[in-house]
């Protein structure tokens, strides 16, 4: 028999049973439609992701205090070895580097006549505004100057602003942090949030002012910095910085065996990002994988009952002259039909869920057309993998005893 | 010309050892083209296993079966399915026709197997139901006809690939008396055609209308050639046995 003559045999097969070919349908339907969406949205938070990230600037080195294998350890105690005077060091020192920004967060709250707002409090210096590449609305920015005599000043993020000031200029206005007064003197452009730090949220104040009048610690070598991010005179220049600015600290730290910093490309940053979310794509496939096997082994179920209900529609078929090879393409056959439109249902509404997810959430819908052809594929075998053992089952009947069987 | 079943020495054993039961025993039976014939004997005689065998359903454990001059006894299954397809056609008690498939539908079945096209295959099931005189039911499905309508539908399914042999497995055994005689009939044309038609039957008054009758007791031939006529003293003879 040829095979759209099968076809058509095993269409009209199961649609005279719909309730049950449906339901049959329903665990590869949820199985594909999770495994689709699964891998869509572990898609879609890898672009935002490496959106985050290179919207950082592309020429930007991060120097973070501490050891990196004892960070990566999980040492949660973070060590203060990295302070403002290496940061004028590199400034000074490294002619690779086009400009370095010090920074040192904390949170509290911030208050301007009866309204307050508890809000992150950034210390940073001068550089800030190039290296992370943000703009000034109104206003200056801080200044070396501002650095150095520990002025009492402040620049305040837009929404920061908003919620304190609602439609007031907030320029030359006083508020207070954590019972300090500080001036306003400038307002910074809307950025929006990036890897989980929003500066639209925040107040930035000159790095020694924090510390020395709000956080009230220093490290015994100067004012402790939480990191120290650069921008490279290029991308070309980066390595070159790199090499420039280990060096440099290595001989201001006096280290002889290993670092107390590590420094951090925009691009080694990318690395660990994908590294990270290709292993929870993967993750989640693999989850979503399950209920696509729990789907089929629903085939294999059905297939068997279906063989043993149709015993004498076999034992018939076989009187009147069909092969072992017939019996067995046709249970196959409809195995991989019920999969297969299973599978393509289950894609359809796996995809109308990436863009429902897309339009509530910051990731982008991510449906991609190699995830679908795998998971379509990947579920019409299963059908035949599945099908095999009841179809191999009816094929071998005997036909008389599938004949005499009542 | 050759004859259509030659049995040879036929032997079907099941089990081994104590637990062997002989279903036949050095059968010898010959039925030439274009008879019409039944197969009689008490259940348990082993005419369920001849039958079979006959219809290339299975295989001699001994023995030689000839059917239209080839040896069945040492036939790949594929092979024994093409005979089936091409040269027998299946009658059964209980019709055994496909619940979700019309008419029509179920008599095109044997000749899928036989790779007929399409169009070929609707008229040609379309003749065999107007030979059985069913040609205004050929939409209906199975539920949706007599128990003597279906019978004649599984009829035309078994004449569709143009067999040289009829084979019906009681063919009557759930039939009223009236419809009883009226499949009797059709066979009877069919014979006259020039189908050889050989059917398992327990019915004396089905068996009288067929020109020989072969009886079966414990797994041998009682008597192979028995004139319908006669019937009636070898049912007694056994029924006082």
């Amino acid at each position: 028999m040829n095979f759209t003559e099968s076809l058509k045999m095993a269409t009209k097969t199961l649609s005279a049973n719909k309730l049950r070919s449906s339901l049959t349908m329903l665990g590869i339907i949820i199985g594909n439609a999770s495994v689709i969406a699964m891998i869509g949205i572990g898609e879609g938070a890898q672009k935002y992701v490496n959106g985050q990230l290179q919207s950082l600037g592309p020429n930007v080195l991060f120097i973070v205090p501490g050891n990196r294998e004892a960070r990566q350890l999980g040492d949660l105690e973070v060590p203060r070895t990295l302070v403002v005077a290496d940061a004028n060091a590199i400034a000074t020192q490294v002619p690779s580097v086009a400009a370095v920004a010090a920074e040192k967060t904390t949170q509290g709250i911030v208050t301007y006549r009866s309204r307050n707002s508890n809000t992150t409090i950034v210390g940073t210096t001068a550089g800030f505004l190039t290296v992370r590449s943000f703009e000034v609305a109104q206003g200056r920015f801080l200044t070396d100057l501002d650095q150095r005599s520990n002025s009492l000043v402040a620049v305040i993020g837009s929404t920061l602003a908003e919620r304190l000031f609602d439609t007031e200029s907030p320029l030359g206005q006083q508020i207070r942090i954590k019972g300090i007064t500080f001036q306003i003197v400038g307002l910074l452009e809307k950025k929006g949030s990036n890897l989980g730090l929003d500066y639209d949220d925040a107040v930035m104040v000159p790095i020694t002012t924090l510390a020395s009048r709000i956080v009230g610690r220093t490290s015994p070598y100067g004012v402790d910095v939480g990191f120290i991010s650069v921008s490279a005179n290029s991308q070309a220049a980066m390595e070159t910085a790199e090499f420039q600015i280990t060096n440099l600290l290595r001989l201001r730290h006096r280290i002889t065996d290993s670092d107390d910093f590590y420094i951090q490309s925009q691009d080694a940053l990318l690395d660990i990002a994908n590294t990270v979310t290709s292993a929870l794509t993967l993750m989640l496939a693999a989850i979503a994988s399950i209920s696509l096997f729990v789907g089929g082994i629903g085939i294999m179920n059905i297939m068997l009952v279906s063989v043993r209900e149709r015993t004498q529609e076999i034992g018939l078929r076989k009187a009147i002259g069909a092969t072992q090879r017939d019996i067995l393409s046709q249970f196959l056959i409809e195995a991989v039909i019920l999969s297969a439109i299973g599978g393509l249902v289950g894609t359809a509404i796996g995809v109308s869920g990436i863009f429902l997810i897309a339009a509530v959430s910051p990731f982008e819908g991510g449906v991609s057309m190699i995830a679908i052809f795998t998971a379509v594929g990947v579920s019409g075998s299963i059908g035949l993998f599945f099908g095999v053992v009841p179809a191999r089952q009816a094929a071998k009947l005997d036909p008389i005893v599938a004949l005499r069987s009542a | 010309m050759p004859p259509l079943i030659q049995f040879r020495k036929v032997s079907k054993l099941y089990g081994s050892g104590n637990t062997e039961v002989r279903a036949l025993w050095n059968v010898d039976m010959t039925i030439d083209q274009g008879e019409y014939c039944a197969i009689m004997g008490p259940s348990g005689s082993g005419k369920s296993t001849a039958m079979n065998m006959v219809g290339c359903l299975d295989q001699p454990t001994s023995g030689e079966y000839l059917f239209d001059g080839q040896d069945v006894a040492r036939l790949h299954e594929d092979e024994l399915a093409l005979i089936r397809n091409r040269k027998i056609g299946f009658v059964f008690q209980q019709f055994h026709l496909l619940a979700h498939l019309s008419a029509l539908e179920n008599v095109e079945q044997p000749m899928m197997y036989a790779g007929v096209s399409s169009r070929e295959r609707r008229e040609r099931a379309a003749e065999a139901l107007e030979q059985v005189g069913l040609s205004n039911r050929i939409n209906n499905r199975p539920n949706q006809l007599s128990g003597g309508q279906q019978q004649r539908v599984a009829i035309a399914r078994a004449i569709v690939n143009r067999p040289l042999l009829i084979l019906a497995d009681e063919p009557t055994g759930a039939l009223d008396t009236q419809t009883t005689q009226d499949v009797i009939n059709i066979f009877s044309a069919l014979n006259r055609s020039g189908i050889t038609v050989v059917m398992v039957t327990h019915e004396p008054d089905v068996a009288r209308l067929t020109r020989r009758v072969v009886w079966f007791r414990d797994g041998e031939v009682l008597n192979a050639n028995l004139a319908p006529n006669d019937l009636a003293s070898v049912t007694a003879a056994v029924s006082i046995a």
